[in-house]
């Protein structure tokens, strides 16, 4: 239980200023200078102690219980991932649980933005699945999706990368598109306001804030570690800056997409990566 | 037993940031003008990162746990300081304490 607790904490508090770094790199990028790097987790405690009021037209009970399961999910991630390095069918499947949810923080709030957002996470959903649905292909080449079982494999075959690099591409376009101005974030894209977060306040944006920064370390730790093998502490550190500049480099120079563009590059991409996988894979 | 001493180094560089913020708010009231690097600071970096790369170096008076944590409470405090202070100082301190690391292992 401690360790979950632990795990959860730094998946947090670094997953925090990993979100803060990404937003500094956008900024420099555009000529600005940007906020501390430790913005990300001050919004986020600062969400935590404002007034939380609750709009007329959100379908009451749901409209809070969606929040506490996307903190749930996300905290499950967290054991299925560096906890107990787990299946990745699991973290598949918290994925889809997670786009479920992101499309009922959408409806529950009764506005419409957060119902256009809503409409638009079923469009994300049919694009994002097939992409996390490569790691199929992983699973040909390992023979296992535990994830204790691929770092096994990695420390004697080397790194994963290498003999899988369309998959590894496949996963850093899903990794992008849950970045936060993201191309292919039609979701929360600026035409719609913050999307599904629009009309939550205070402690719950607090907790969708907290869920945000979990799920981007633990996106981040599941692509070096399905990828790199297991890494030292720094080589963590450093992959996942390098994660979060890449990322930030790529979403300050580029527009967000229409919902029709997003869905059908994301789909192509996904297509393209296992079409070529399995012809890397059995042909060559 | 590791993941508690990675949250305490999480925990030294978040404070050690947020106390840089409120630093630099307190000395800097004045729209950002910046033409030369602040000494203090420039000390504080060059020590915070010789204490992080270098973790040994105090390892006969305190544990390298505690040297490393005081060199991220320092580098979050320089680090995290108002936008446009502190980065000069960060990067002249890293490339110095990389210096002192060199010449302390490799030419000595």
């Amino acid at each position: 239980m401690l360790d979950i607790i632990i795990n959860v904490l730094i998946a947090f508090l670094f997953g925090s200023i990993l979100l803060g770094f990404h937003r500094k790199v956008m900024a420099r990028v555009q000529l600005r200078p940007g906020p501390p790097i430790i913005q990300q987790f001050l919004h986020s405690l600062k969400f935590f102690f404002k007034e939380t009021t609750f709009p007329k037209t959100a379908s009451m009970p749901f409209y809070i219980s969606i929040v506490c399961i996307l903190c749930a999910i996300w905290i499950t991630a967290v054991i299925i991932g560096p906890v107990s390095k787990g299946s990745l069918l699991l973290m598949f499947a918290v994925y889809a649980v997670y786009k479920i949810v992101e499309h009922n923080a959408g409806s529950s709030s009764g506005s419409p933005y957060g119902k256009m957002s809503c409409v638009r996470a079923v469009f994300s959903a049919s694009s994002e699945l097939p992409l996390f649905a490569i790691i199929f292909i992983i699973y040909l080449q390992v023979g296992s999706m535990n994830i204790s079982d691929i770092i096994a494999y990695q420390n004697i075959h080397g790194s994963l990368i290498w003999q899988l690099p369309l998959v590894a591409i496949v996963l850093f376009i899903l990794i992008l598109s849950k970045s936060p101005y993201s191309p292919f974030g039609i979701t929360k894209g600026k035409d719609v306001i913050s999307g599904y977060e629009t009309e939550h306040f205070g402690l719950l944006r607090g907790y969708i804030m907290f869920s945000e920064s979990v799920s981007w370390y633990i996106f981040s730790w599941l692509f070096l570690t399905i990828f790199f093998g297991d890494l030292s502490i720094l080589l963590y550190i450093v992959g996942m800056l390098a994660i979060s500049f890449l990322t930030g480099l790529i979403n300050a120079t580029t527009p967000i997409l229409n919902p029709n563009h997003s869905v059908v590059s994301q789909i192509s991409i996904a297509l393209v990566g296992i079409v070529g996988s399995l012809l890397l894979m059995f042909i060559f | 037993m590791n993941e508690i001493i990675y949250l305490i180094y999480l925990l030294t560089f978040i404070i050690g940031s947020i106390l840089g913020l409120l630093f630099s708010y307190k000395q800097h009231n004045e729209p950002f003008i910046y033409n030369k690097s602040d000494i203090l600071v420039l000390i504080i970096a060059i020590l915070a990162w010789i204490l992080l790369i270098d973790s040994d170096i105090l390892s006969s008076i305190v544990n390298p746990i505690i040297s490393i944590s005081i060199g991220l409470f320092l580098i979050g405090f320089v680090l995290g300081m108002r936008p446009g202070y502190g980065r000069y100082e960060t990067l002249i301190g890293l490339i110095i304490s990389i210096a002192i690391y060199g010449v302390k292992y490799f030419l000595l």
